[in-house]
Order: structure tokens, then sequence, then C-alpha cells
């Protein structure tokens, strides 16, 4: 396994679609932040409820103002990243040396959920530092233990993110084209994401839409009580989703010709 | 007796309704330079894959270096490398960063890259991206690449394909230089019978899905043994020259051909002997029976080959 990882280091290391990733997150809260600072200086006051980072303390919420945005480079990204290997024939190259395919297929869902990683990280940390710089460091609404709200609330972010990866990897690996991954996985973010505000009008597919980490992502705003209150129940949804996600795509991966 | 590298019993695989592979069963040893003979869509890329574990199989059983069990086998696949089909590389990294790659692949360390980098002509090539290659640098680099983790056994599918005249010969040079100064066991595949008559030591034809012949280069030499051929159109008439010069392995091929498989220095005098007995003789000369035409024989057509 650490083998596998140590050769994914050095592909990704000089891979030029993992540069232009991490440079989109890295530039967005900069963009953002001169944006916000345009509004203000036009004369309205940003809310949180809206705009959702405010001040430098609100920045640990980077990954839920720009959650479209990281699904969308996650897509691309993980689609590019994992489908090549099958189009370039390469992963003929590590599978024939006998290596196993749990192992392959738990690298490449490792290598993705760092490259995630390091993208909302940074996102994160520019996003604190660059708002902080323009409107102060501020304070969260109702929160008292500050240092405690961010860091969980940036792990529950992350967590539903890597469920998002997860899937985006189980995609890669059944349709083994980096394009059409790339649609299938569109469309699923699109429909996770977009349809729960539909469905949650509905007596009885309200509660379905609570089974799609996007649901969290997407409508919760993380500072208000009732949605902290929800933080176990995304961890559950977010765990549930990567552990059967990655035992289908493992099982169904195990069971493909390699061409 | 040399130790059994790959044993290959009934090994079948279907795809919907059609059997690519039906019940092959072949055995190389060490040493072997194995070539693998069939027209396209023969089956010769998905026996290669199944041997490499790269595909199931629907029926048959694979043994490598001994070994059969699943854990027995990914074992074994460790001391094998491949290049199946065209090569697999990533086109934006440079030859070493390939071999880096594959070196991590196999656990093995980087001590070996600048001397395969050097076996392969490829030493110069600095920063190029892979991408840039031209097919036979590609061919070559992906042979380096199977090379990195000291492989006991090598899988070379059509390792010629696309290749120019020179890069054919210089390819088959390399192959038989790596059997020699290594002391590896190559099974490769070709639709050119008399390429690879020029490089392999033992022969399979596989001719839709089944191993047809197999054949060792001793067999293929009197398959495609020297004759004389005279062409007449007094065929009878010759024939009874022949008989009264002691000339007993000779064949009456058509109306008009007949080959002479001995006393194949004396064309002149077999010829001095028909035009003395007033037989017609249009064309006498030393020919080889083309390695192709066995082919087409043993697989009764002309398709894609």
């Amino acid at each position: 396994m650490f083998n596998l990882l140590t050769a994914e280091k050095i592909k990704m290391r000089r891979s030029k679609k993992l540069w232009i990733a991490l440079a989109i997150l890295f530039i967005l809260p900069i963009i953002q932040v001169i944006n916000s600072q345009l509004t203000v200086h036009h004369g309205t006051e940003l809310v949180q409820v809206i705009d959702t980072v405010i001040n430098g303390a609100t920045g640990i919420l980077m990954m839920k103002k720009n959650g479209f945005t990281i699904l969308l480079v996650l897509i691309v990204f993980i689609s590019l990243f994992i489908g090549e290997e099958f189009q370039n024939g390469t992963i003929r190259n590590t599978l024939s040396l006998g290596r196993s395919r749990v192992h392959y297929y738990v690298s490449k869902f490792l290598a993705a959920a760092i490259f995630a990683f390091v993208g909302v990280l940074g996102m994160t940390v520019l996003g604190i530092a660059s708002y902080t710089v323009v409107f102060g460091f501020g304070e969260v609404d109702g929160i008292t233990n500050y240092i405690r709200y961010a860091i969980q609330s940036f792990s529950v972010l992350y967590l539903l993110i890597l469920a998002n990866v997860s899937i985006y990897v189980l995609i890669s690996f059944l349709t083994k084209n980096s394009s059409i991954s790339i649609v299938w996985s569109f469309l699923y973010t699109i429909a996770t994401g977009f349809l729960p505000e539909i469905f949650q009008h509905t007596e009885n597919f309200g509660h379905v839409t609570f089974w799609f980490t996007e649901t969290f992502l997407f409508y919760f705003y993380f500072v208000s009580p009732a949605d902290i209150a929800e933080i176990p129940r995304m961890i559950v949804v977010s765990i549930i989703t990567i552990v059967l996600s990655s035992g289908l795509g493992i099982l169904l991966f195990k069971r493909t010709d390699i061409k | 007796m040399a130790e059994i590298i790959l044993k290959a019993a009934n090994i079948s695989k279907i795809y919907g309704k059609h059997k690519v592979l039906d019940n092959v069963s072949i055995k190389i040893k060490r040493g072997m330079i194995y070539g693998l003979i069939g027209e396209n869509g023969a089956g010769k890329s998905t026996f290669m894959r199944a041997v490499m574990g790269l595909i199931a199989i629907d029926g048959g059983d694979i043994e490598l270096f001994g070994e059969t069990s699943t854990k027995g086998l990914q074992h074994a696949r460790r001391k094998m490398g491949q290049s199946i089909e065209m090569p697999a590389l990533y086109p934006d990294l440079s030859a070493r960063e390939n071999l880096q790659v594959q070196a991590a692949n196999g656990g093995v360390g980087e001590r070996e890259i600048a001397d395969l980098l050097r076996l392969m002509n490829l030493e110069h090539t600095g920063k190029k991206k892979t991408k840039h290659f031209s097919l036979g640098m590609r061919q070559r680099l992906a042979i380096a690449s199977t090379l990195i983790t000291n492989p006991e056994f090598l899988i070379l599918d059509e390792p010629t394909n696309g290749l120019d005249p020179s890069g054919i010969v210089e390819m088959r040079d390399m192959i038989q230089r790596l059997v020699t100064e290594r002391g590896i066991t190559v099974l490769l595949s070709s639709h050119l019978l008399d390429e690879l008559s020029q490089i392999a030591t033992h022969y399979g034809i596989l001719h839709e899905g089944k191993i047809i012949n197999e054949l060792s280069k001793e067999d293929l030499a009197r398959v495609a043994r020297q004759y004389i051929e005279v062409e007449t159109t007094e065929v009878e008439k010759a024939v009874v020259v022949l008989d009264e010069m002691g000339i007993q392995d000779y064949e009456v091929i058509n109306g008009i051909e007949i080959h002479i498989y001995e006393r194949l220095d004396e064309a002149a005098a077999i010829n001095r002997a028909l035009v003395f007995e007033n037989v017609r003789v249009s064309r006498i000369g030393t020919t080889r029976q083309k390695l192709e035409d066995y082919f087409l024989q043993l697989t009764g057509g002309t398709k894609n080959v």
C-alpha cells in the first residue's frame, strides 16, 4: 500500500491538473474577499446566513461557502486522475505486478482524500487570513469556544466533502473513462444537491434527502444551534456513504476485466 | 529438466456468446522465447491478460512459477513484466519519471533506472515528456518499465507493432539481448509468423481462440525448408527424368510446378538433365516456403494476416 501511495505521490507532484485544481481552490477566497469588500464598499452589509463568511472567524466555513465549486473541482480532478489510468492502460502496469486490487482502490481513494484535504485546508486558511485582513477576525454569533467550534465544523465539512470524494472514486472506477465519469459525477451532484430543495416540501421524500451529504453541505449553515445539533447525523451519514460506496467500488473493481 | 514458468491448462474466456479463448493450453519452460502467433482477434492479448491476472477466466488453470493459489499467483506475478498492446505510459511524465512510478509500484529502488535508460537508448531524453516520444521510443520505454522490477518472465504483446523496419530490427535485437544477458523467459505475440521466426524458440499458433499447432524452432525450420522449384508445362516428362536421376523427395504441386527437396546445390545439373531429355523448363531455382503461406495453410484463410 505504501509503495502504491509513493507512486501516486510521484504522479501527482508532476501533474499539471493537480496544480490547476489547487490554484482554483486557493484563488477562490481571495476573489471572494475582494467581492465582499466591493459589496460593503457599495453600502450593502454582509449577512452571515446569506454570505456565510463575513469575517476572519467565519472564514472557517469557506468549505460551506464554496461547497458546489469544491465538488466540481473534485469531480474533474478525480475523474481525470482515475479515468486516465484506464484510458492510458497504466493500470495494467500496477495490477500485473500482482498488486492487490483492494490496495489499488484504497490508494486511489486516499490520494484523492489527501488532495481534497490539502485543497480545502488551503482554501480555509486563505479565507480566514484574507477576511481577517479586510474585515477583522471578529467572532461567530453564539459561539463561545471558537477553537472547538472551528475544529468541529472544519472536520464535519471535510467529512461531508470526503463522502462525495468516495462517490466520485466509485463512479470513476465503474465508468473507467474520465469523460463519462465527469458526466455521471456531475449528474449525481446536481441530483443530490438540488433535488432535496424540492423533495423537502413533500412528506414522503423529505427524510430521504438526509441520506445524502449534499443536503447538509448545501442547506445547513453550521452556526445555528439547530444546525450544530445535526452534526452527529452528518458524521453518521458521511461514514455510511464512505463505507458503502468504497465497499461497493472495491467489490465491483475486483470483478472488473482490465482491457 | 528446465523449470516450468507458465503452465496454462484449458484456459477459456467468454465474452457474451463469443468464446474468445477455447481450452488454450501452453507450457513455457525457463529460457524459452515462446511466440504466440495469430490473426488479429485470435485471442493473443486476451490470453496474455488472463496470465497477468487482468481478466477473470471462465475455465482452466494457470500455474506460474509453480504457484496456483490466488495468493501464490499474485506473488509469482511480481517476478513478471508485461507490455500488452500499446505502450502504457504516463504521457505527461518523462522517461525517468515513468520508470520511477513503476519502481514505486513494484516496491524496488531506483538504482537501475539510469542503466535501463542507457540499455534502451533513452538516456538523452531528459525532461522530454513521453507524449512527445516516437512510437519506437515509447515501445522501448515500456519494455524498460517492465524490466525495472527485474522480472524473470516477460510478456510482450506485439512489441514491433507500428515500428519501422529499423525499429523492428532494434526491438528484436533488444529482446534477444535480454534473453542472453539477463536469462529472461519471454512470451511474445505477433500476427506475423515470419517476424517471430527470427527470434522465438517455440511457437504456438492461436486461431479463433484455440491453439491449433505448437512447434519448436526445429519443427519450423523443417516446415520452412528450402527446395528447388521447377516450372514446366511437361510435368509428367520431368517426373520421369527426376526418377531416373534417383531423386525421391519431390512434390508435384500442380500442372506446372514441382518442388524438389533434396540435392539443393544441384539445380544446374537437374536443369541440364531436363533439357537433355527435351523437357521445356520455363524456370528453375532454389527457394524457401514462406512461413506466412504455412500459417495460412494451417488457419485456412487469408483474413487479417
